[in-house]
């Protein structure tokens, strides 16, 4: 042993004591959440945020940080952190929830809070499948993608079209929004969207939300290298990573 | 802090890589085993190693002589259960 002990580099404010967390091996949620953990570390915010999260594997996230956090009903997530802000609006606030939280059950709320232009920031993690319960087909699954409820793949003529979360809420979004989709595979890049989203609110401009494409190897079924196959090279060909809507029109 | 340490602190493997420049630390206690830093590393220098994670599952040693400690294995790691430390820039922050 050494004198100095190394510690592992976990963002300032994970909390150490709910470590190794209870996301599945693989599982794109700790990357994830390790990109929001740089970001309040970096804008020294942890005193201020509160963090929401769903129900479904995103919930596993309630012991995740050192920060104030509320864990709700199914897709409710965004309506009980709008209310927080609206409550107090000096808190920086973050609702973050799977694919089935915000565009299955939540799309209501996802829909209205990005119409009243909100001031929160929400993040949803994208990996096309239900997965806390087995793998089910989401609405984000891709076209004759193989779930445990579509084994012969996806069929868009009977169970329709992905849903493209963050094309829709720049569509129906206002000036001062924030709307970008990025990947787990591009970290650095997603780290920069999460913060200009946070940073966004923080400004108090309105409604900011970022998509994060994620993986799933337990329930796709992939190894490592399918896995990094899958979200590098497959989810982009339907969810294309970029800024969808930026404050003063600016894209990347 | 009152808290006492968390278990996967105990056990951290330490081994000096990129011609004794640098430190790869891997923590078993907090490695799923999912590989996912194995198939990033551009040197192909992870391998499996006989050391079990907190699943049971095999954690990855480096190839002290492949490992260019670039920390792509690190930003990966979605637990954070890989440290890499430079001895260079260390000697400098002090």
């Amino acid at each position: 042993m050494e004198a100095k002990q190394i510690l592992p580099k976990m963002p300032k404010s994970w909390n150490p004591a709910s470590k190794p967390h209870k996301f599945c091996p693989g599982c794109g949620h700790g990357l994830v959440l390790k990109a929001l953990g740089q970001v309040i570390d970096e804008l020294n915010i942890q005193d201020r945020v509160v963090f929401g999260c769903d129900i479904g594997c995103s919930l596993l996230s309630w012991d995740f940080f050192n920060v104030d956090t509320v864990q709700t009903h199914h897709g409710r997530t965004t309506p009980v952190i709008v209310g927080i802000k609206r409550a107090n609006p000096e808190l920086i606030t973050i609702a973050y929830m799977g694919d089935g939280g915000g565009y299955a059950i939540g799309s209501q709320h996802l829909v209205n809070a990005a119409n009243r232009n909100d001031n929160i920031t929400a993040i949803l993690v994208n990996n096309t499948v239900y997965a806390m319960t087995g793998g089910q087909m989401a609405p984000t699954t891709m076209p004759d993608q193989k779930t445990e409820t579509t084994p012969y793949g996806r069929d868009i003529k009977e169970t329709g079209y992905p849903m493209l979360g963050p094309e829709m809420v720049a569509a129906i979004a206002h000036e001062g929004a924030y709307v970008a989709r990025g990947s787990i595979a591009k970290f650095r890049q997603l780290k920069t969207f999460i913060k200009k989203a946070i940073e966004n609110q923080m400004a108090g401009r309105g409604f900011s939300f970022v998509e994060a494409l994620s993986t799933c190897p337990t329930n796709w079924r992939t190894n490592a290298e399918k896995t990094w196959d899958f979200v590098e090279n497959i989810m982009p060909q339907y969810f294309p990573i970029g800024e969808y809507k930026v404050p003063g029109g600016k894209e990347e | 802090m009152a808290q006492k340490d968390p278990e996967y602190l105990k056990k951290a493997i330490s081994v000096d890589v990129h011609a004794g420049k640098a430190t790869f630390t891997i923590f078993p206690g907090l490695c799923k085993g999912c590989g996912l830093c194995r198939e990033k590393c551009p040197e192909q220098a992870l391998d499996w190693s006989h050391k079990l994670g907190v699943y049971g599952t095999p954690t990855v040693s480096p190839n002290p002589e492949l490992c260019k400690a670039c920390r792509i294995c690190e930003q990966v790691c979605p637990d954070c259960a890989i440290t890499i430390g430079r001895k260079e820039k260390e000697k400098e922050e002090k």
